[in-house]
């Protein structure tokens, strides 16, 4: 009789065993990169309880790059993408979504492609265009090839298709305007999906590397990715107390922000299930 | 419908006057070049360089060098590469000297023989150490002025060789005296765990340059055109036995991979006694071994052999003629024996002329920690560094194979031949 009841248990307890297993085995990494951040280079490789902790680290990495400056290029670069990707994106899906217009499926087609070709393919093209606009060795350079977003436009156009019909003629009825409907109706209605997606994007374009390096050319321009190859080395080897001091710099903001909304998005991700 | 081609009409318009509009146009008034550099070792050689820059923009009034940071040696070269194929080539870069080749396929350099126009700058581009210059040249031609130059030495802990009986000043000179001095090196607790070991070969990060050490650098692994390998000769499949054996048979040296970016780590915290990597740590070294260390050739230099490293200036086309003297005059400037000292003082790097070694500064420095000089002296029996077409995949190629023969997975003779299968299939088209 207690059989069921004992196997559930059983299988929970697994579950539980693995997902601390997975946890612990992807924390490991930043665990490590405290433990060395906060201690003398002497303790990088050797975990001594006692060690004596320490902050010159950061202020040593802090002082190696000009890291005030790259955040806020940093800041000012992932701000202004999510800003023009919402913009664009939310009415490219609506349009989408809700008109008919010729053409509209061999569209559609043609942002489901972008979403299949890697950005990083297009580097030489993407790299003559901003040449051509002038662009090069500028904030917007590095975010353009990214603010029509092939994944952003699939997303909500999935999305608002889900709202109802009829929610979308009570406003018209009401006197509404097409960008008021947007506004009003499928916007609000969304919002974890717009959660969701500004955290992916946001810290895609955080942590993206090789096409800011290709098209910055000055401190007033790199991010802080760039900033912070400089700590990896090559013929001598890395200084690990430093290095890891600087990582955690670099993704302090990141990890407190996911950590302060972590419920959130934990939900939004949830609601914003592709449906 | 009306109303929405209205709204979308206008937000495309806005969105593109937005794009065009943000940078004006730029005048120029004096020569201006675009410099790329890539850091290798750190954040002060970027610093220096960037003193160097300055010091010259003080000389010459006439010339702007953009000095643009561009990451590690490969995307120093993607990014190179990427900017010359958009029509933005810089004028100068520092890249890889092994990236010769690649670099002629994209048909991006140009021969510096073309920018010379007096016997004193060919005398000048003449009085490179030989074994530096061996990756600068092909087809009778010279692309790269050395710059940022090492060759792999030895570093040995004088205190482990005198706890083990050794003469902690004469350190092994022969491959079959490093065998003997690693099982006198290496050190076990009564439960038969090693405490010390006796060297330390990396295996992983520039194995391929170890292994050419061990081959000897006299038989090249790659023929002069660059188009084909010899991994699977005999000699290369003994060398990389014999690596193999340091740790499966003699047990003098950890298994499995070793990497390269721990090794000066594991020499300073006493994990292994004798290291092999590059000049470049030096200055690590230096710093954080408590104890008293030696530097020396590689063992057994003298028949075999060692190779270069490190980056190369290039001048790239598409520049006018005054961007293109400017780009010479100053890698002139940089090489000189000044310029050239304080660069080896700041990173360690060897400086790449003698006439930099007789400055007072280097002078000073090499009596001072004479260790400095060691490099130097090994070059008299340096060859130049593994480099074909479409470098970095046979690299790939040859790595993984050494790194499958050294965890077991196959015999050093398969995995040689492998490497070799795959690297003729890749370079037959250069042929």
């Amino acid at each position: 009789m207690n059989q069921p009841f004992h196997t559930s248990r059983l299988d929970r307890a697994l579950n539980t065993i693995g997902a601390w297993v997975l946890g612990v085995l992807w924390f490991l990494p930043l665990i490590y990169a405290v433990w060395a951040a906060f201690h003398p280079q002497e303790y990088s490789a050797r975990f001594v309880l006692l060690a004596p902790l320490t902050l010159e680290n950061f202020a040593e990495a802090w002082a190696q790059a000009p890291f005030a400056r790259y955040f806020l290029n940093t800041f000012l670069l992932v701000t202004l993408i999510l800003a023009v990707q919402l913009l664009l994106c939310t009415l490219a899906a609506y349009s989408f979504a809700r008109f008919a217009f010729r053409g509209r499926n061999l569209m559609f087609m043609l942002v489901l492609m972008q979403m299949l070709v890697m950005p990083d393919i297009l580097i030489v093209e993407n790299y003559r265009t901003i040449l051509f606009l002038g662009l090069l060795d500028t904030i917007p350079a590095i975010g353009l090839p990214y603010m029509a977003s092939g994944f952003a436009i699939f997303l909500l156009r999935q999305s608002f298709k889900t709202i109802p019909k009829e929610l979308d003629e009570a406003a018209r009825i009401e006197g509404a305007n097409i960008l008021q409907i947007l506004w009003k109706v499928y916007v609000p209605l969304t919002k974890p999906v717009y959660v969701a997606f500004g955290l992916v994007s946001v810290s895609f374009h955080w942590n993206n590397f090789l096409w800011p390096l290709i098209v910055t050319q000055s401190v007033e321009t790199r991010p802080l990715t760039v900033g912070l190859s400089i700590f990896f080395q090559i013929e001598s080897p890395a200084d690990w107390s430093l290095t890891t001091a600087a990582s955690l710099i670099t993704s302090a903001p990141l990890l407190i922000a996911f950590l302060i909304f972590q419920r959130q998005f934990v939900q939004s991700f949830m609601r914003a299930g592709i449906k | 419908m009306n109303e929405f081609k209205r709204v979308f009409g206008a937000a495309a318009i806005a969105a593109l006057a937005v794009m065009g509009g943000a940078k004006g146009a730029w005048a120029q008034a004096e020569v201006e070049i675009q410099f790329y550099f890539p850091v290798a070792v750190g954040g002060k050689a970027a610093e220096s360089l960037g003193g160097l820059v300055a010091e010259y923009a003080a000389q010459r009034p006439g010339v702007k060098v953009d000095a643009v940071y561009a990451g590690s040696y490969v995307d120093a070269m993607v990014k190179a590469i990427t900017a010359s194929r958009g029509g933005n080539a810089p004028q100068l870069a520092v890249l890889g000297a092994v990236n010769l080749f690649m670099l002629l396929e994209e048909d991006l350099i140009m021969p510096i023989d073309d920018l010379i126009t007096s016997d004193a700058e060919r005398e000048w581009l003449d009085g490179f150490y030989p074994a530096f210059m061996a990756n600068s040249q092909a087809g009778g031609k010279t692309y790269g002025i050395p710059f940022q130059r090492s060759t792999l030495v030895m570093f040995w802990n004088k205190e482990a060789f005198k706890e083990a009986g050794l003469d902690p000043d004469r350190p092994p000179t022969t491959l079959a005296e490093l065998v003997e001095f690693g099982k006198k090196l290496t050190k076990r607790d009564a439960a038969g765990k090693v405490t010390q070991w006796g060297m330390r070969i990396p295996s992983s990060g520039y194995q391929y340059w170890e292994l050419q050490w061990l081959i000897g650098g006299k038989l090249p692994l790659n023929n002069a055109d660059g188009n084909k390998t010899n991994f699977d000769d005999p000699r290369v499949i003994e060398a990389l036995q014999y690596w193999l054996d340091l740790s499966q048979k003699h047990e003098v040296m950890a298994s499995g991979l070793l990497d390269w970016g721990a090794t000066p780590k594991a020499f300073f915290e006493g994990e292994s006694a004798i290291i092999f990597t590059s000049t470049g740590n030096l200055t690590n070294v230096r710093d954080n071994a408590p104890f008293d260390f030696g530097v020396g050739f590689m063992p057994g230099v003298k028949d075999l052999g060692v190779s270069t490293g490190g980056a190369n200036f290039y001048i790239f086309k598409g520049s006018t003629d005054e961007q293109n003297a400017a780009a010479l005059d100053f890698v002139k400037w940089v090489s000189a024996p000044e310029q050239a000292a304080t660069w080896t003082l700041a990173t360690g790097y060897v400086a790449p002329r003698p006439d930099a070694w007789e400055t007072p500064t280097l002078k000073a420095y090499a009596a001072d920690f004479p260790p400095a000089g060691v490099s130097r002296d090994q070059l008299e029996f340096a060859v130049g560094e593994f480099m074909v077409y479409e470098q970095y995949t046979v690299q790939s190629f040859i790595d993984d194979n050494i790194e499958a023969a050294l965890t077991g997975q196959k015999t050093p003779e398969e995995a040689m031949q492998d490497a070799q299968r795959k690297a003729d299939r890749l370079l037959k088209k250069y042929r």
